[in-house]
């Protein structure tokens, strides 16, 4: 049984490299894909994998479990880090609004300790997009995956700023719940 | 719709990123109130999301992160030990400290925002920590310095010796606790700073040639401190000498500071 990623984050907060290795070769192939899918570019990729790590080290002595899961907590940070990218890029000019789509992944990773047990409901969770109406999953991925604001999102969508917010809560409650039920 | 409803709309948008212009004012300062149920609503959306993300195939990052990231720990490591040795001055710094982030904590989910910074403070925390321990070695110093002068003067066997400027520094001007047996206390002020590689050796005299007592260096005031070790016998006069860094074993400076 692997470390609980938990753990090893206690143990990076004391200041342990061997702890940081173990943590980054757990959650960097987990991680990495989805600062592509944002930032479509794997040399950018690479950088903002970097940049979230070193956080991720840094910051390990005010990791709080009670907030969340070592997943969320470097999902969140790796998809913040990648949306600054991507703004930065927007704002020197390169505007481009990535196509939402999942077909950027690299090589496959070797399998993990628990690859297996996260292969299990890899199904159910993967689709749990789909599930979703495709207005609310068109705004909760311009969001989540490109970045866009509330009010981006409604000019770009043509639709009144309430109706965004509305389909975002209604497939974010969805979306809770497909994953509360998932194994 | 009730008033936290609004509220629900806007936790949803702010999980995912999207919120802005005074909805996101509106949103953190009702999460900074403490809203529970907004707490637990962005505490779930989270993991939704992340189950979400990690449930792509996982990829192979490029090595070179790895390397560089490795690179960059070890370097780090130094910073991140515990310090070796615990006392209540650090201590209480360190407990005001992590009141002072835990307080921030309890601001709720915002505080993913305010990591970076908590990171920051914790290196600046270290960083004071540090500081008070030196701080506090200095002090604690001093104190051993008063004492011993203190326990020195108590005794009536101990004299006080003046010492008056000379040569190169006639402003400089000291004093020597002295007591036969016990050693003694040098006191100097208006000393000039030492030359770089230079120090000022002090010297008893008491029988045929004069014996050394140690060398010592002036503060950025010309003030210095220097504990005197019994010489062996008595000693009845005193002269301080600038000497090469280590010290010598007969003087060969000139005398800046002499007792009569």
């Amino acid at each position: 049984m692997a470390m609980a990623g938990e753990t090893l984050v206690r143990r990076m907060a004391a200041g342990d490299r061997e702890a940081f290795g173990a943590f980054y070769d757990r959650y960097a192939p987990l991680v990495f894909p989805l600062i592509v899918r944002i930032v479509r570019d794997r040399s950018d990729a690479a950088d903002v994998l970097q940049d979230v790590f070193w956080e991720a080290w840094q910051g390990a002595p005010t990791y709080d479990p009670a907030r969340g899961t070592p997943e969320a907590w470097m999902i969140t940070r790796a998809r913040t880090r990648a949306i600054d990218r991507v703004r930065a890029l927007r704002r020197r000019g390169e505007t481009f609004l990535p196509p939402v789509d999942e077909s950027l992944a690299a090589a496959p990773a070797e399998a993990g300790g628990d690859a297996a047990e996260r292969a299990e409901d890899r199904g159910v969770i993967r689709t749990a997009l789909q599930t979703l109406s495709p207005p609310q999953r068109e705004a909760i991925e311009l969001a989540y995956y490109a970045g866009l604001t509330q009010t981006e999102i409604a000019e770009r969508l043509k639709q009144p700023l309430g109706t965004v917010k509305t389909r975002i809560r209604l497939g974010l409650e969805r979306l809770r719940e497909v994953v509360r039920r998932a194994p | 719709m009730t008033s936290h409803e609004a509220f629900d709309e806007l936790a949803a948008v702010y999980a995912v990123g999207a919120l802005d212009g005074d909805d996101l004012v509106r949103f953190e300062a009702h999460l900074a109130e403490g809203c529970e149920r907004c707490t637990a609503t962005l505490r779930e959306s989270e993991e939704a999301l992340a189950r979400v993300a990690l449930a792509g195939t996982p990829a192979v990052p490029p090595p070179a992160v790895k390397t560089v990231l490795r690179q960059r720990v070890a370097a780090d490591g130094r910073a991140r030990r515990a310090p070796a040795r615990a006392s209540w001055v650090p201590w209480a710094a360190a407990t005001g400290a992590v009141a002072a982030l835990a307080a921030l904590l309890t601001g709720g989910f915002v505080a993913s925002r305010y990591e970076a910074r908590l990171g920051q403070m914790a290196r600046e925390t270290a960083a004071v920590r540090e500081r008070l321990q030196r701080n506090e070695a200095a002090l604690r110093e001093q104190v051993a310095v008063y004492r011993n002068a203190v326990e020195l003067l108590r005794d009536p066997a101990t004299r006080v010796v003046e010492l008056r400027g000379a040569g190169p520094s006639p402003e400089a001007s000291g004093r020597v606790i002295w007591h036969d047996t016990a050693g003694g206390q040098l006191f100097v002020a208006n000393l000039p700073p030492a030359p770089a590689g230079k120090a000022y050796e002090l010297w008893t005299l008491g029988g045929a040639a004069p014996q050394a007592a140690g060398t010592f260096q002036v503060d950025a005031a010309g003030r210095a401190t220097h504990r005197v070790e019994p010489a062996g016998g008595p000693a009845s006069k005193f002269a301080v000498t600038l000497e090469p860094e280590p010290g010598v074993a007969a003087p060969t400076g000139p005398i800046v500071l002499a007792s009569r």
